[in-house]
């Protein structure tokens, strides 16, 4: 074959190798976009957690909790009392009480004096710890409640007074700017929902002591709810 | 076109066995080179791919998770040139194909040739050593600018190398020089039409590229911005940049596309006119309960130290880019070996990491992505409120963030 020939064939066989190979990949990275053009991403987004305990019943209680006893519900709003609570969660107290059955690792109860509402170090030392663990739970609820030593507006006054400490403590310790939507305050005195011995098993402050009902009922109980309404 | 065979008087019978062995480094040169285009011009389509990374293109698996030194050469700032004109740039590795195709095509012809004159082979040393000494610069680049080497590059460079290492041998066994009756002119004028062929060679698939590649639409810069970009939980760190454009980084600290991407914001130039505030999104189950499985285990207590560290947050997060690789596989083990890690690395953070105020504060910067409603990935980038694409955030970036810079520019400059 002629040099002059051979050298053209080669080079022709050169370009187009490259020629077409390049095209050829170019086309079809432009013909796979346009197919996915306006496509949603499969990309998961950011959202608060929404575990398996949140039932529609638990939700609905949630929401009156919230909207009747939460601190952001307005003026005159801040918590609710025995009477309130019992309206809201239209349950009788074991109910209420099974409501919470659910948070057992989630959940703290602070345990107080007999006729105190002073936070003691180990009582904070948990309220930290537990509030500190919020992951993607949306809301708080702090259950304060009072042994039935004593009248009932002392006790319900008392149980007032240890939630608030509760809430005190996390305001000053977190500065939390969204802790009026997400905490709901109850505050039961001795006329509702008294915890029962079962609760002795659960994460509470004073774990050397004696766990009778009275010292349980001593206490403000803390939990992150994970749930969306 | 020049007749190279009508200098006889300085040519010898060619050395067939050295010019095979050139056409064979020139095919692996063609090969290696087109596997790197592949990859990279498969990007185009803005998704995720895996990519060779193997001594001998088709044998083993793909590289999917992006941890190969062929990913990460493939998403740096020097795998392709004038990305802020054309999305992705124009790879380096096409006018290498377009080279190794030339020096190919040479071998062979010159393989058939009855005497090889020794023009030939001074053109084909000149021609062989200009994939040499880009192999050599890349090859610096690599190993000081990218931290690793990616093994369709060192297949690059040793067909470069073989191919220049052959040129000389097939110069030195074409025969000593005798006087060229056709005179000096003529091997200028068949080097001139030589170089003329290489250089179209080289241009043929960088036109190419350039006419075909899909033209980025205006229309994929319109995403939505921040819902609530305001930083009431003060949880954004403050990197005190030199630039004066407000953009937010959602990062997080051991991940490794956040790292390059970190890089590439540097390397572009286009980082100096930003004013960066990163928000912490650790990918780590430890703290997030977002995923199922740590993509970044450790990540959480990082970021702690990040939030601890205040004003020194860039050399925690420097240190923490650094240290990737080491304090993921600890966090994989136990949290408590990244604590003693960074406690190691920064004993003045001791008293604030692992403890409830700062891990309420990783808290609160994961609060500030849900109000956001962000898609759960890293990194992300807002200038002026206006997102980058999630899919720009690499090859593309250069090309999308001077165009996001331009309109915020363009927007701010309106009545």
């Amino acid at each position: 074959m002629n040099a002059d020939r051979r050298h053209m064939i080669l080079g022709l066989v050169a370009f187009f190798s490259v020629g077409i190979s390049v095209a050829t990949w170019t086309r079809a990275a432009a013909v796979r976009l346009a197919e996915t053009q306006g496509k949603a991403p499969e990309v998961a987004t950011a959202s608060a957690s929404d575990m398996g305990y949140c039932t529609g019943e638990l939700k609905v209680i949630l929401r009156r909790v919230l909207t009747s006893c939460g601190l952001a519900a307005g003026p005159g709003s801040r918590g609710c009392q025995p009477l309130q609570a019992r309206q809201v969660a239209s349950m009788s107290g074991g109910d209420f009480n099974a409501l919470f059955a659910p948070l057992s690792e989630r959940a703290a109860i602070i345990e107080f004096d007999k006729d105190s509402a002073d936070l003691d170090a180990a009582g904070a030392d948990l309220l930290e710890k537990t509030f500190s663990d919020r992951r993607g739970a949306s809301y708080f609820f702090v259950v304060s409640r009072a042994s039935p030593e004593g009248s009932v507006e002392h006790n319900r006054d008392l149980s007032h007074r240890r939630g608030s400490a509760v809430l005190d403590h996390i305001r000053a310790k977190f500065q939390d700017p969204d802790i009026e939507q997400e905490v709901g305050l109850l505050w039961l005195g001795e006329e509702f929902a008294q915890l029962d011995q079962q609760f002795c098993q659960w994460h509470r402050s004073r774990v050397g002591g004696e766990c009778t009902s009275a010292e349980l009922n001593r206490s403000s109980f803390i939990a992150w709810i994970d749930c969306r309404l | 076109m020049p007749n190279a065979e009508g200098g006889q008087s300085e040519a010898a019978a060619p050395p067939r066995k050295t010019l095979i062995v050139l056409a064979a480094f020139a095919l692996a040169g063609v090969v290696f080179a087109g596997v790197s285009s592949y990859d990279f011009i498969a990007h185009l389509d803005r998704q995720v791919h895996a990519i060779t990374c193997s001594i001998v293109p088709g044998i083993g698996p793909k590289d999917a998770s992006g941890a190969s030194g062929c990913h990460a050469v493939l998403m740096s700032p020097y795998s392709s040139v004038l990305r802020e004109l054309t999305w992705g740039g124009i790879p380096i590795a096409l006018p290498a194909l377009g080279v190794f195709a030339f020096l190919l095509f040479r071998a062979i012809d010159l393989l058939w040739h009855k005497r090889l004159p020794r023009r030939e082979t001074q053109f084909m040393i000149a021609a062989a050593a200009l994939p040499v000494l880009t192999s050599i610069i890349y090859a610096i680049i690599s190993a000081t600018q990218i931290g690793t080497f990616c093994k369709v590059c060192v297949g690059i460079y040793v067909a470069s190398l073989g191919v220049f290492v052959a040129a000389i041998v097939a110069h030195v066994r074409a025969g000593a020089a005798e006087a060229d009756p056709s005179g000096k002119s003529s091997s200028l004028g068949l080097w001139a039409f030589y170089f003329v062929e290489g250089v179209a060679l080289v241009a043929l698939p960088v036109l190419l590229y350039l006419v075909l590649k899909p033209a980025y639409a205006d229309s994929l810069l319109r995403t939505s911005g921040l819902r609530h970009p305001e930083d009431k939980y003060g949880v954004m760190l403050d990197t005190r940049g030199g630039g004066q454009v407000p953009a937010i980084e959602v990062l997080d600290p051991l991940c490794p596309a956040c790292k390059a991407f970190s890089e590439r914001l540097a390397a572009s130039g286009l980082g100096e006119r930003l004013q960066v505030k990163y928000v912490l999104f650790p990918l780590d189950k430890e703290c997030n309960w977002m995923v199922n499985e740590s993509l970044h285990a450790g990540s959480c207590a990082v970021s702690e130290a990040l939030l601890c560290a205040g004003e020194r947050a860039n050399a925690v997060l420097s240190w923490a880019f650094a240290n990737q690789d080491d304090l993921r596989a600890r966090g994989g083990g136990n949290q408590s070996a990244v604590y003693a890690r960074i406690k190691q690395a920064f004993p003045e953070l001791a008293g604030c990491v692992g403890q409830p105020a700062v891990r309420a504060r990783v808290n609160k910067s994961l609060r500030w992505i849900v109000a956001n409603s962000l898609p759960v990935l890293t990194p992300q980038l807002f200038v002026r409120n206006q997102k980058v694409p999630d899919e720009d955030t690499d090859l593309g970036l250069d090309f999308v963030l001077s165009r996001v810079l331009a309109q915020s520019a363009g927007a701010e400059g309106k009545p």
